[in-house]
């Protein structure tokens, strides 16, 4: 076995990656979270039909590889009976390409919701508890222990199913799961703050504590949160898409991936493969895509540190 | 100036040529050591002196052929016992390091294991070089134990890194490091960290036992009293290289280099005796059996911080609080600006109680009394730009238009002797010297009476500590400010202060003028403190002349302090009465006070 | 000292419980679900739905209901005090044997699940972290970025396809053997055990089969976490004073690796804790489509049918298995690594 301390000098910092291969990761993120939230906006528009709107085509396979050509031609000449469906059809007869492209409008914005929700409690609360320490922040924080030690996927389906499966419900089940972990990350920066020198000097001076707490410890306890953003909202779209796969997220037809890897399931072992793998492939790519983003933003906010 | 000045007859034991070190890290390679060439002779105490940053601990590394990642040894050679270690295969590298070689470094707990005892880890480092069983090499991690002056070593070696103080586990370090009596001991800034008495302890005792073991020393230092007392040689790196290599009474009596020439700019000003001020001023703030104590989580005991300090500072004066770390000084500091309630006990302020003030009022109050603290870079809000941070006073307290905050912010840092054009910058990439001044500025913009120091200078390097210094000598001169100066840096305060308080364990043990304290201390606490601090004066060193005054032992824990005199059970003048009868603080006839009964009564 | 920690773990942890039970019970009582209806039907007369109702105890006040959960009330049915967990609304049967038969199933999948992730992250992780930033950490990197991030169900669908449908060499996705196979006798219900303890050597190997996907599919995610904490772990202790110094005093590179090896270990037990305790529940996708029977499917059920005894009961051993897992592990932790021990 070698060790680093005789071995020949490593390309660029040790703990996180070479320069190069982190800003290509860095744009990767971003141009999937670019391309996701423009679906997002327009997904549900642009696609060749109405998403949730049945066709009286039934399980249509898409165009093997060698008919996409020929499919192109006919489709920009106008010489096909009904638009391409890019990615076939479901049992149902959706298009399931243009229920791919409106999905991003469901599960972008039940993330972004549920995790703006939890950020903003979760960030006040631990500001709160870690700032002003006293029996009722200790309440808080036992409560915060309890909430986190409740199992996340099962808390979120009982939520959801007991509540009504409306997109409201999802993010309000969502946020209640996420704000915990907001609360612990908040308060463990916030008392590490309030510790430090320039929030000694400001009381020095004879600013008042409230302002402290707000000008002073807030703005250098947000990073770790902002930070923890990105990986929530790529958990939190896993988490809608396996809610309505086990049946207590959205209704159908709402365009969500999830429903739709769901609806396919049943036919995969018979062959019909193309109404659970293309969603599929969305949603890999549209979480990996936040991971490789959040990443790229620890990796710079912990160099800058 | 690279080869040694005093050619020995004899082959030099290590021999350094053109040593370079390269760190390469996102954009930019830098070269902390870059050509640094010297030599050190058999059993020769050679100093290394420079600033954070110099390379000092890069140099130290690789005279082992190591290199922190992504550090490098980029080039030059090392001879040692007639072979280039750059070139030597790992094996035998190996078997050099630690055996030929042996290595001390600044943070003695995090270069212990911390999942290992220490005897086992001291035993691993001697069954590394020398052919032993695990019994054998346990025997002689105790005897290395106790060699280096740890009390009951046999208990120790079953002890975890975490479960030693900073002074302990140093030397548990050297134990290893000489467990196989190599011919050189590298010791980089071994006393960083340690507290003035201990420091003396620690290196009086290294230096004991490298006399036994007959190695070679380069000591690694900030430290010009650490060099002054105890090194035959001095090497001055700078920039990556060294920059003079001098005897170390011609380094101190004639200093070569322009560097050198400014860091022994202090001392030279020193000499010339501290400013002396007549008669007594009108007492601006005093303190009144000040208490502290700090409740114990999950226990009913208490940390006594600061116990009955009784103080007055006249206006303009500057008094001087010293002691070592626990003392409690940083607390008398806090508790007089209200930072931390005090337990009990009375400030006033210009002739009112300032003790329980409502929120408000002390809030106007902060106005007049300011305070600078110890870390330079924690003290500054890192998002704010230093027009911000110096504007928040101003805002608080004098509220004006954004522009004219802006003018006296600029005033305010060429009063520190800033250029106002940073003014829009943010304390990153700022030294730790700008950013002292800063804050300095900070605390003054206000025009306060009064200004606590809370050791100012103890993170910057001598040349800036030096020029600090003066800074401080030169605003109280003009300004007239008063200042309670808290350090643990004896000569700082010599040259700074008019009066001092000597601390230990929080009660003030000896008080009086600067003159009086440091020329002729009575306490036996004071004496062992002056006599532990090393001054920078290479005619009357510590290793030439046995010291009498030296305390045995640690600090007593604050939590369970002594029935009698806190410092019985180290101190040399101890008798029965005194761990049995609490000492108080008595004025002497020439307008000292101090607290020991003997001493008092002329037995001592 | 050590048992006196581990007591007032296990106290704290009951008592975290029972605030647990506590909010659960309420919670699901909040929300605007009517578990009556859902039973009797939307077109039942009321007598029917006051009868189901009073049956059900949803007539009593709130406060009286949980104190009959809690096993309070003398005298009437016995609650958590007594060790029950009550009777499920749908099945009538005590939920505590029910779980006790769904349990298992799940433990089975993800402690293979987790073996498999190790035996495939430790090497790797250390392999990547022994030569930092070099061209097979980057890819390790992206490799764990990757897995961690997956929706494993969609993962499970596609290896079903491919390696049911397409290559025809694992099993159809219907359980834990194939519907034909009588199960072994149950006696601790992880069935490679139990087809073991019955000598049924054929069936163990039916089941193992069986396992091999959902087992691979979980360990696949998991594996990406497991990766990165490892490499991370282990960069960091190799960059560590303590190794450094280590070198400095000539030990042999095996001593020396050792320390780091055991030093990146010691901090792994933490995380390793909570993606068990999350897996709990986690499992429960991967349960599903394989149609498994664990815990988590027995969840979902019980959600979807408005079965609050079900529901509170498996809320209220998942968390009191993490919380032991979590204790377990910690102690693990201790034992590496003495600071913890204070």
């Amino acid at each position: 076995m070698s060790l680093p301390v005789t071995d020949p000098i490593p390309e660029g910092d040790p703990l996180t990656l070479a320069p190069r291969s982190r800003d290509g990761l860095l744009i990767f993120g971003a141009t999937i979270v670019a391309i996701v939230t423009f679906l997002a906006v327009f997904g549900p528009h642009i696609g060749p039909y109405n998403p949730t709107l049945t066709t009286p085509r039934v399980a249509v396979p898409p165009p093997k590889f060698t008919e996409i050509p020929s499919t192109l031609i006919g489709w920009i000449n106008g010489t096909l009976p009904h638009a391409p469906h890019w990615m076939g059809t479901d049992a149902s007869g959706y298009d399931v390409f243009s229920r791919v492209i409106a999905a991003p409008r469901t599960d972008l914005t039940i993330a972004l919701a549920a995790n703006a929700l939890s950020l903003t409690i979760g960030v006040f609360l631990g500001l709160i508890a870690g700032y002003f320490r006293n029996w009722g922040t200790e309440v808080l924080m036992r409560v915060s222990d309890v909430m986190q030690s409740f199992p996340v996927f099962i808390s979120a389906m009982v939520l959801v199913a007991l509540a009504g499966r409306s997109t409201t419900n999802i993010i309000i089940a969502l946020a209640f799961v996420y704000v915990p972990i907001y609360v612990r990350l908040t308060r463990a920066e916030v008392l590490s703050q309030t510790s430090r020198g320039f929030v000694e000097a400001a009381r020095a001076l004879g600013q008042p504590e409230i302002k402290i707490a707000l000008r002073h410890v807030l703005p250098n306890s947000m990073t770790p949160a902002l930070i923890q953003s990105s990986v929530t909202i790529g958990f939190a779209i896993l988490l809608t898409a396996g809610l309505s796969f086990v049946g207590a997220g959205v209704r159908p037809p709402t365009p969500e991936w999830g429903l739709m890897i769901s609806t396919g399931a049943g036919a995969i072992i018979l062959g019909e493969w193309w109404p659970s793998v293309f969603p599929g492939i969305a949603i890999s790519l549209t979480v990996f895509g936040f991971a490789v983003l959040g990443n790229a933003l620890e990796r710079r906010y912990e160099a800058a540190q | 100036m690279n080869t040694p000045v005093n050619t020995p007859l004899s082959a030099p034991l290590i021999e350094v040529r053109d040593l370079q070190v390269t760190y390469r890290t996102d954009k930019v390679a830098t070269r902390p050591v870059d050509g640094v060439s010297f030599a050190i002779n058999p059993r020769e105490v050679v100093g290394l002196i420079g600033d954070a940053g110099s390379g000092k601990s890069t140099t130290a590394l690789a005279l082992l052929g190591l290199a922190r990642p992504p550090g490098r040894i980029t080039g030059g050679q090392i001879r040692f016992d007639g072979r280039d270690l750059l070139t030597l295969p790992d094996t035998d590298l190996r078997d050099i390091r630690g055996r030929d070689i042996g290595i001390i470094v600044q943070n003695p707990r995090a270069s212990l294991n911390p999942m290992l005892r220490v005897g086992r880890q001291i035993g691993f480092a001697y069954q590394a070089h020398n052919p032993a069983t695990e019994a054998e090499a346990r025997k002689q991690a105790v005897e290395m134990l106790r060699m280096v002056g740890i009390n009951d070593p046999e208990r120790r070696a079953e002890a975890f890194a975490h479960e030693l103080s900073g002074g302990m586990a140093q030397r548990a370090l050297i134990a290893m490091a000489l467990s196989s009596r190599p011919k050189l001991l590298i010791a980089d800034e071994p006393t960083s960290g340690l507290d003035v008495t201990i420091q003396a302890q620690f290196l009086d005792q290294m230096w004991q036992t490298v006399q036994e073991t007959g190695s070679a020393i380069l000591l690694i230092t900030q430290e010009l009293g650490v060099i002054a007392n105890y090194c035959d040689r001095v090497l001055v790196l700078h920039d990556g290289r060294i920059v003079e290599d001098a005897p170390v009474r011609q380094f101190f009596d004639a200093p070569a280099h322009p560097y050198s020439q400014e860091v022994l700019g202090l001392r030279r000003s020193a000499d010339a005796a501290a400013p002396v001020r007549e008669g007594t001023a009108a007492p601006l703030v005093t303190l009144d059996a000040l208490t502290k104590h700090f409740p114990l989580r999950g226990s009913d005991k208490v940390v006594q911080a600061v116990d009955k300090v009784t103080l007055t500072i006249g206006k303009g004066e500057a008094v001087g609080l010293v002691g070592e770390s626990g003392s409690g000084k940083t607390t008398v500091g806090r508790c007089l600006l209200q930072l931390v309630p005090p337990t009990s006990g009375r400030i006033a302020f210009a002739g009112s109680d300032i003790t329980a003030l409502p929120p408000t009022e002390m809030r106007a109050l902060r106005e007049k009394m300011q305070i600078v603290f110890q870390d330079p870079f924690d003290s500054l809000n890192p998002r704010w730009t230093l027009a911000q941070i110096l504007a928040e006073p101003l805002k608080i307290h004098a509220p004006a238009s954004a522009a004219a905050h802006r003018t006296r912010a600029a005033e305010a840092l060429r009063l520190v002797d800033l250029d106002p054009a940073l003014l829009d910058r943010r304390p990153r990439g700022l030294g730790a010297s700008t950013l002292q001044r800063v804050n300095i500025a900070r605390a003054l913009i206000l025009n306060p009476e009064f200004v606590v120091l809370d050791e100012p200078t103890s993170v910057l390097a001598p040349r800036a500590r030096t020029s600090l210094i003066g800074l401080l000598a030169r605003l109280q001169a003009e300004l007239g400010i008063s200042f309670l100066f808290i350090s643990h840096d004896l000569t700082t305060v010599r040259y700074l202060c008019q009066r001092v308080a000597v601390m230990y364990l929080g009660q003030i043990v000896e008080q009086g003028t600067v003159e009086q304290v440091f020329n002729n201390p009575r306490h036996p606490y004071s004496q062992a403190l002056l006599s532990a601090h090393l001054f920078p004066d290479p005619t009357w060193r510590r290793v030439d002349h046995p010291v009498r005054e030296a305390l045995q032992g640690e600090i007593p824990s604050p939590i369970d302090v002594p029935k009698g005199c806190y410092l019985a059970s180290r101190c040399p003048h101890a008798v029965d009465a005194c761990r049995a009868v609490p000492q108080v603080l008595e004025p002497l006839a020439d307008g000292r006070n101090l607290r020991c009964a003997r001493v008092v009564k002329g037995e001592v | 000292m050590l048992l006196r920690s581990i007591s007032r773990r296990l106290l704290i942890g009951l008592i975290q419980l029972l605030g647990l039970t506590i909010a659960v019970f309420f919670l699901i009582r909040l929300l605007p679900a009517d578990p009556v209806s859902r039973l009797v039907g939307m077109n039942a007369s009321e007598q029917a739905y006051a009868q189901a109702q009073a049956q059900l105890g949803l007539d009593k006040p709130v406060l009286e209901q949980l104190a009959l959960y809690l096993g309070l009330m003398p005298g009437t049915q016995p609650g958590l005090l007594q060790g029950s967990l009550g009777i499920s609304w749908v099945t009538n049967s005590p939920v505590t044997s029910e779980i006790a038969a769904y349990l298992p199933v799940t433990l089975e999948l993800i402690t293979l699940a987790f073996l498999l992730a190790f035996v495939v992250a430790v090497p790797v992780g250390m392999l990547s972290a022994l030569n930092p930033g070099g061209r097979a950490d980057k890819g390790v990197f992206v490799y764990s970025l990757f897995a961690g991030s997956q929706p494993e169900f969609w993962w499970g669908l596609l290896f079903v396809y491919v390696f049911f449908f397409q290559l025809g060499v694992a099993p159809a996705p219907l359980g834990r053997l194939s519907p034909m196979t009588s199960p072994p006798e149950w006696v601790t219900g992880f069935i490679l055990i139990d087809t073991l303890i019955a000598g049924q050597p054929a069936k163990f190997v039916e089941a193992l089969h069986h396992l091999m996907m959902p087992v691979f599919t979980l360990g696949f995610v998991l594996s990406g976490p497991i990766i990165k904490m490892v490499r991370q772990n282990m960069v960091r202790a190799l960059q560590s004073d303590f190794v450094l110094y280590a070198n400095c005093v000539g030990l042999p590179r095996k001593r020396v690796a050792r320390y780091a090896l055991r030093a990146a270990m010691a901090p792994s037990m933490t995380l390793i804790g909570i993606l068990y305790g999350f897996m709990l529940s986690g499992a429960v996708l991967v349960e599903s489509v394989f149609s498994l029977g664990g815990i988590g499917q027995y969840a979902i059920r019980s959600v979807l049918a408005f079965d609050y005894p079900a529901i509170q009961g498996v809320v209220l051993v998942i968390t009191a298995i993490s919380l032991l897992v979590y204790l377990a592990l910690d102690l693990i932790h201790a034992a590496i690594d003495p600071r913890i021990a204070h």
